[in-house]
């Protein structure tokens, strides 16, 4: 005779499934990176608990379904090593993940590999997962190495993208112009030549990154200082599926740690307590309480430092269905 | 004459001979390179050895030193000229070996093929080369295919060792400078054998010429032109004439360099070019660097340092070039 | 020797300005070093760049140097009128040595703008007919409007055989129609083993011209052409001419057909 509490089992990270007595384990992996001597601790779980099958999720985590809900203890007791070794903040050892509502903060594979990415954003994205899990909020956090999108940081609540200031060394430049017919090409067309030199416009370049890679001598270069672009409040769903708005343009990580955790005081204040599951998207909350209030409280206590374009008012578009 | 040295006495040799002489060495430049987090090894001025890169070959080669990216040759206004200054007076440049046979190449075009070309004699004249060794091949390098992998010609080698540096000097201020310490031998490292070998064909007949070898190369070349601007025998340039904005009738005319990979290059006034085919621009580096150079100076070009092998972002490999192209003149033979 | 900077152009005067068709005019400037036809000057116009012109005449303390509009640096030059003044850097190339035609048969075959080079020639032999034993130029335009040295022609007709064809005729033309090609058979030549051709146009006149030269039965020693190329430096250091070992600036532009023909851009 099964007697559950659903609530505290979805905040232990489990689902309740279709499947009576049956409930299915998500696993998070912040930055969709590990190492691979994890899989067969997952493979251990999903044979010996589940139906040694496992589901690879969206937000590049796994999840073992067939699991009997009696067994959740001795899953948790598994689950143990993987969640020391990727380093997940967690509030009673043994017990698997403490909470659900914030999801695996996710990445696309970044500069460890892809040639475009402007950052590591699977550091970023275990840092950001320090910082913010475990929370029963419901927050979306994605990161990409740059402006192609591939993690689609513009579905997210917040989605982070790579950015390069491209330094040019005039000097070094001999005219071949692959950078201007790169950025024509593959990007916004922000580069014209004078004088047999390169002239960027800085009102225009989305720093990409396509004219340091495609320099053949150096002329341009990476900046030494990382930025990125924040772009808040993308979101599926079935009232007002929309792609998130440019927030800040040139931005810098400690900026981003500081305006997501404001957020969540934001949240925890402008909730709506009576929602379903007291379960209440950010961008909704925004929708109710106004930009100008969110961005206040985002912008509290931050130091944007000059570089820092802030956009706004933000209005965001995308279907309505209601 | 050789000698040993400790490492800040050596330090400060070289912060004397910088009062005369700017020095250049391969330096690591962090977070340069084409992709994020990745560093470029170019040459630049160095103060101490610390700033050298001994243990990685560097991407660029030493001839930014003599042969800038861009270099001015004279301002001008509307009815008279100026030649630009050099910019330096004279230098000391940190070198292996195989870019030491480079600047052989280097001479041979610039004061010999044709007048004597006044920027780069003004910078060479008064230039001394400090030989680094090679105790190991690096990837790609195939120097001692090339004979370059060893070379006496040069002013003096040095060599980390520990807390001291080895020294063979053949420059007398060096001796000099160095006349107060312990003589020992120095014989410079070099390598006897690379992973990579070529063999370069010793005729190569009008039908290879013309084959269609080539054409593999006409659609993975992406005429980017890394090839030439990282091989230190790569010597193109091409001229430039600018105006000032704020005063139109005043101006400068330099040369910056050039790829024969690169859009362009054979493009006359009127806008006929020669080498559309990027397929024909790799016959054409390929045959200048390993047959034409040779027939009209005597050596061959290519020196075998393999950077255009360690760049190119199509994976074409030279070396290998060589190599199918020395099975394809047996067969035609 | 070494103090002299080969990049560093000198003034020339514009002495007199020969217009022949709307883009191509002949510029006469002051110079009076030696100088063979065939070679070639850089006219360095500052803020704008270089153009490597052919040396079109060659007089007493003048060369003339004949342009077309094809370019920035072009369009520029044809702003300026007699009394100006030009930068040149030169002569470079090597030119046509009189010493390899005289006392022989000559057919030269121009193309277009590709009479330039030549023409110092044509005027040699013009002016000295007894220095060859029959001299033909057949000459072939696009139309009667690009037709160059039209007043040098009649002047030529009194000592050589001239022969001048255009590829598309317009009303009011009257002269000879078609490609050069069309009229290499029929012209008079006595000794062809020893008979001397020069073909100087585009590339492919000039190589449809060979080829017709060498069935009549030209040898190949015997024929001469001068090869355009992109020039930049002119002194052998910037590359853009160099073909297999040869540098078109200094080895050039004009090349017995014999290493010419294994020229492979």
């Amino acid at each position: 005779m099964l007697d559950l509490n659903t609530k505290k089992i979805k905040k232990n990270a489990y689902r309740v499934t279709k499947v009576r007595g049956e409930t299915a384990s998500r696993i998070r992996v912040p930055g969709g990176l590990l190492t691979a001597d994890i899989l067969p601790i997952i493979q251990n779980i999903a044979e010996t608990y589940g139906n040694g099958r496992i589901h690879l999720t969206t937000r590049q985590g796994f999840e073992i379904p067939g699991i009997r809900y009696e067994d959740m203890d001795a899953v948790n007791a598994l689950l143990q090593p993987i969640i020391d070794k990727l380093d997940i903040n967690q509030e009673i050892p043994g017990k698997g993940y403490t909470a659900a509502g914030t999801r695996n903060v996710s990445a696309c594979i970044g500069s460890n590999v892809c040639p475009f990415a402007n950052y590591n954003t699977t550091d970023f994205a275990k840092k950001m997962e320090k910082e913010i899990f475990p929370n029963d909020l419901h927050f979306k956090v994605a990161f990409t190495g740059c402006a192609n999108d591939c993690i689609k940081a513009r579905m997210q609540d917040f989605g982070i993208i790579g950015m390069t200031e491209p330094q040019y060394e005039k000097e070094r430049c001999v005219n071949c112009q692959a950078c201007v017919k790169a950025c024509k090409k593959k990007s916004v067309d922000a580069l014209t030549v004078e004088n047999y030199r390169i002239v960027r416009n800085t009102e225009k370049c989305v720093g990409c990154g396509e004219c340091v890679i495609n320099c053949p001598t150096r002329a341009w270069t990476r900046s030494t200082e990382k930025y990125y672009r924040l772009v808040i409040m993308g979101r599926t769903g079935k009232r007002n599926p929309r792609l998130a708005e440019d927030f800040l343009v040139w931005t810098t990580e400690d900026v981003i740690i500081k305006i997501i955790n404001n957020t969540y005081k934001f949240v925890e204040n402008y909730i709506d307590r009576s929602a379903p599951g007291g379960k209440e998207h950010i961008g909704y909350i925004i929708d109710r309480a106004g930009f100008s209030e969110f961005k206040k409280w985002a912008l509290d206590g931050v130091d944007l430092g000059d570089k820092t374009i802030v956009k706004g008012p933000v209005y965001w578009s995308g279907l309505h269905y209601d | 004459m050789g000698y040993q040295i400790n490492q800040d006495k050596m330090n400060a040799i070289l912060t004397e001979l910088s009062k005369k002489y700017k020095i250049y060495g391969p330096r690591r430049y962090v977070g340069d390179g084409t992709f994020a987090h990745v560093d470029t090894i170019r040459y630049g001025e160095v103060t101490t050895l610390d700033d050298i890169e001994f243990k990685e070959k560097s991407n660029y080669s030493f001839k930014e030193v003599l042969l800038p990216i861009s270099e001015t040759l004279f301002y001008f206004t509307e009815n008279e000229m100026k030649e630009a200054d050099a910019p330096h007076s004279g230098a000391i440049v940190f070198l292996r070996s195989c870019d030491l046979h480079g600047l052989k190449r280097m001479d041979t075009i610039y004061l010999k093929n044709g007048a004597v070309d006044t920027y780069y004699k003004r910078l060479r004249d008064n230039t001394k080369f400090i030989l680094m060794g090679c105790e190991d091949s690096f990837e790609n390098c195939f120097c001692v295919s090339m004979g370059t992998n060893q070379s006496d010609d040069y002013d003096a080698y040095l060599k980390i060792d520990g807390q001291n540096v080895l020294i063979d000097s053949h420059w007398d201020l060096l001796d000099t400078a160095l006349a107060e310490m312990p003589e020992i031998q120095v014989i410079p490292d070099a390598v006897s054998q690379n992973k990579t070998v070529v063999e370069i064909p010793e005729a190569i007949p009008q039908s290879v010429i013309d084959s269609p070898f080539w054409e593999d190369y006409a659609n993975r070349c992406i005429a980017c032109g890394r090839c030439n601007f990282v091989c230190p025998t790569c010597t193109c340039f091409t001229m430039q004439d600018i105006f000032y904005t704020d005063n139109g009738k005043a101006g400068e005319r330099r040369r910056v360099w050039a790829s024969c990979h690169v859009d362009g290059y054979t493009d006359m006034a009127g806008g006929h070019a020669f080498r559309d085919n990027k397929g024909q621009r790799m016959r054409f580096k390929v045959m200048h660097k390993i047959n034409d150079y040779k027939k009209r100076f005597g050596t061959q070009m290519c020196i075998g340092c393999g950077r255009c092998d360690d760049v190119c972002p199509e994976y074409i490999s030279f070396s290998n070039c060589i190599n199918k192209l020395n099975t394809l003149v047996k067969e035609e033979n | 020797m070494t103090d002299i900077n080969p990049y560093i152009p000198f003034l020339s005067e514009i002495k007199e300005v020969i217009k022949h068709t709307d883009i191509e005019y002949t510029f006469r400037m002051t110079y009076s070093g030696n100088v063979n036809p065939g070679q070639f000057f850089e006219v360095s116009l500052p803020k704008f760049g270089e153009a490597p012109i052919s040396v079109s005449g060659i007089g007493k303390d003048t060369v003339d140097l004949t342009i077309r509009r094809v370019g920035k640096v072009t369009d520029e030059i044809f702003e300026n009128y007699v009394g100006d003044t030009l930068f040149l850097r030169g002569p470079y190339g090597n030119g046509f040595d009189i010493q390899n035609y005289l006392d022989k048969e000559i057919l030269l075959v121009a193309g277009g703008t590709g009479l330039s080079p030549v023409k110092g020639l044509v005027d040699y032999f013009s002016a000295n007919p007894k220095d060859t034993k029959g001299f033909t130029l057949l000459v072939g335009f696009k139309s009667p409007k690009d037709i160059l040295f039209k007043n040098d022609f009649a002047k030529w007709e009194d000592n050589l055989n001239v022969i001048m064809t255009v590829d598309t005729p317009d009303d009011g033309y009257c002269g000879k129609c078609g490609m050069v090609t069309q009229y290499i058979p029929d012209i008079p030549i006595k000794n062809i083993e020893n008979a001397v051709g020069i073909v100087v146009g585009p590339p492919m006149m000039m190589k449809c011209t060979i080829a017709e030269l060498i069935k009549i039965g030209f040898k190949e020693e015997n024929l001469w052409i001068s090869q355009e190329r992109k020039m930049c430096c002119g002194i052998g250091k910037c590359g853009h001419c160099k073909i297999d070992d040869t540098y078109v600036c200094l080895d050039g532009p004009v090349f017995n057909y014999t290493k010419g023909k294994f020229l492979r851009d």
